[in-house]
């Protein structure tokens, strides 16, 4: 039994964490699990959730996507112009995904074909999203979203947003993908050792291209759906997921190096993230002090979760 | 011109310095001022900050590390100087304080790295997150003028030289002379190429990198006290943001992001032409929402011909190879 327990923690090292957050949250304050509290919670980190299953591919093949954030912002932008154009929520849907899956198709050519260096490029192609997300909007919130798409923000089924459960079918969609499919051991392979990979016959270039793609597909569609939850599309909106999206990744115990972690560690450490954040909220803790348990947490949890895998293997 | 190829393929620094120069000439036909003297000066008092930042990062990207928390130790030293100025408004204290305290987050950040041998992106991403939270809570989110006379480091000038490009100057030599006069360069070199031979040849790996951390600091804090003059006070949003700003001016100059090779000069070069593209910008009147497209646009650019280069070299490497074995084939 206690075997069994532990080896679930090294597996998944956030639950004991998130099991500690949420008996002494609840305890503090009575709020904390009022449904309407959890709904707002659940609804509010949708996008992160959804973004950072995007990050969990790229991180299994040992890169990174820092131009994530500024996607989200700039399909949202671009969406909700588009929305506002044409009154029409398929169209902006489709704006959304496109962008998103265009930045997604840049980077993973210049990655995963040209062979350039992850953290430049996405460096490069985040100044350019956002740069984008603030041209198009001239740096303000755009108006006229549909009312239907302000109105499925608030969509609640199963007493869990509609935002969410988008963002719990693509993790769902996720961890088939990477277990059930070739693809996803391919994935696997690449991030654990390039070079064996190549030898066995993978085509590294295109597994590469393949997770980019689909980190920014995934960024579009997290674009969209912060369209729903805030009720407008706001060129700043990205900023300052980057730290929340990595941070989440890396504490669910997805290593940064590749070949290790899975979706619903990813899961796992977004929720962490959220119960931290919503909770240090409520106890009315400053955002400043915030930040400092925000990277005390990032930096211990990340160091257990690589001290764990470390004893496992 | 193989021989330009070959010297500019091992001195990268120079395709810096040429784009730089192409920029500025490009820069002085479309408007008369450019080439003034004052403006020069004005361009390279913009770039200080950046440049004396990205001095400290090439040491750290030198030996295979980065530091996201630039702009956050760069805030929390402004942040420590306006708060100590306006209890004590004791300049000595301020500035021994503000000087060691950015000299020891960066140190920090290194033996992060060294002791627990995490990744130096999620260390310094962390510690992003904690260092600005510190500095907030010590201000407590408050905006904080600086006196007055404070000005005089970023528009004062010693000999009719303003003083920010004085202290670019004494730390780009400083910074030269250590990196290629002292052991230690040789050992921050030798880190970044080979993690693996410097722990075999029993470099003090940890010493070395808490070190370069370390530079990385207290030039930052140097920056924070030149920006803060500036501005004039302090801003919550100081500092958000530069680091990837100075890490492209590292990279720009031709230094190789997973470390061991790069050069100083051309960092402050990569700083001096992110400058230009600025001023150019603005000479045609360009939206400031433009900035970040173009930087991108110039950054993507710039390691996509390092990398076409790289390619090249390869290609006709392995071409004189196959020809010599045909020749000893044949013979």
């Amino acid at each position: 039994m206690f075997r069994s327990l532990t080896s679930a923690a090294r597996l998944y090292p956030a639950i004991p964490v998130i099991v500690v957050l949420l008996v002494s949250f609840s305890t503090i304050s009575p709020y904390f699990l009022n449904a309407g509290n959890v709904e707002a919670m659940l609804a509010a980190n949708s996008v992160v959730l959804i973004a950072a299953v995007g990050m969990t591919l790229v991180f299994l093949t040992g890169g990174i996507d820092l131009s994530i954030s500024t996607v989200i912002s700039a399909s949202a932008v671009l969406s909700g112009l588009v929305m506002a154009a044409t009154d029409n929520v398929a169209l902006g849907v489709l704006t959304a995904m496109g962008v998103g899956a265009g930045f997604g198709a840049a980077n993973g050519v210049l990655i995963g074909i040209f062979g350039l260096t992850p953290f430049i490029t996405t460096m490069a192609t985040q100044l350019i999203a956002r740069g984008i997300a603030f041209v198009m909007s001239q740096g303000v919130a755009v108006r006229g979203t549909p009312f239907w798409v302000m109105d499925f923000g608030f969509w609640v089924w199963l007493g869990i947003p509609a935002v969410t459960w988008i963002a719990f079918g693509v993790v769902l969609i996720g961890i088939a993908a990477l277990t059930l499919t070739t693809w996803g051991r391919e994935v696997y392979l690449v991030g654990s050792n390039r070079n064996s990979a190549r030898f066995t016959g993978i085509n590294v270039p295109q597994i590469e291209f393949s997770v980019y793609f689909l980190s920014g597909l995934l960024g579009g569609l997290a674009g969209f759906i912060s369209i729903a939850n805030l009720g407008n599309a706001i060129p700043g909106v990205g900023d300052t997921l980057l730290l929340i999206i990595i941070g989440a990744v890396v504490l669910g115990g997805t290593a940064m190096e590749g070949g290790e972690g899975s979706v619903l560690r990813t899961l796992l450490g977004v929720a962490l993230l959220s119960i931290l954040i919503n909770g240090l909220n409520l106890i009315g803790i400053p955002f400043y002090d915030q930040l400092i348990v925000q990277g005390v947490l990032i930096f211990v949890g990340t160091w257990l979760a690589m001290k764990l895998s470390r004893r496992r293997s | 011109m193989t021989q330009l190829k070959t010297l500019l393929s091992r001195q990268k620094w120079l395709a810096a310095a040429i784009a730089t120069i192409v920029l500025a000439a490009l820069l002085s036909v479309m408007s008369p001022v450019f080439l003034t003297f004052s403006n020069f000066q004005s361009v390279l008092v913009q770039a200080s900050v950046t440049a004396i930042m990205a001095i400290g990062m090439t040491y750290i990207i030198l030996s295979g590390g980065i530091d996201i928390s630039m702009g956050a130790i760069l805030f929390f030293t402004s942040a420590l100087f306006a708060q100590l100025m306006l209890d004590t408004s004791s300049y000595p204290l301020a500035f021994a304080a503000a000087i060691s305290c950015a000299t020891l987050l960066g140190a920090l950040n290194g033996a992060l790295v060294i002791w627990f041998r995490m990744s130096p992106l999620i260390t310094t991403l962390a510690t992003y997150s904690i260092y600005r939270g510190m500095a907030i809570h010590l201000t407590g989110a408050q905006n904080i003028p600086v006196p007055r006379e404070m000005g005089f480091l970023g528009n004062g000038r010693i000999l009719n030289i303003p003083v920010p490009i004085i202290l670019l100057l004494i730390i780009f030599v400083i910074g030269i002379y250590l990196l290629n006069k002292t052991r230690f360069g040789v050992f921050v070199r030798a880190l970044g190429n080979s993690q693996r031979s410097a722990e075999e040849t029993n470099l003090p790996i940890g010493k070395v990198t808490i070190t370069a951390y370390a530079i990385g600091g207290f030039v930052t804090g140097i920056a924070a006290l030149v920006l803060l003059a500036r501005v004039g006070g302090l801003q919550s949003g100081i500092g958000i943001g530069i680091e990837f700003t100075v890490i492209a001016a590292v990279i720009l100059g031709g230094t190789k992001l997973t470390g061991g090779s790069g050069t100083i000069v051309g960092s402050v070069i990569g700083a001096v032409f992110l400058v230009l593209i600025d001023n150019g910008l603005n000479l045609m009147n360009a939206s400031p929402y433009i900035y970040d497209i173009v930087r991108g646009g110039v950054l993507l650019a710039a390691v996509v011909v390092d990398r076409l280069s790289a390619y090249r070299a390869e290609q006709s490497l392995r071409s004189q190879r196959s020809a010599r074995l045909r020749e000893t084939a044949q013979a």
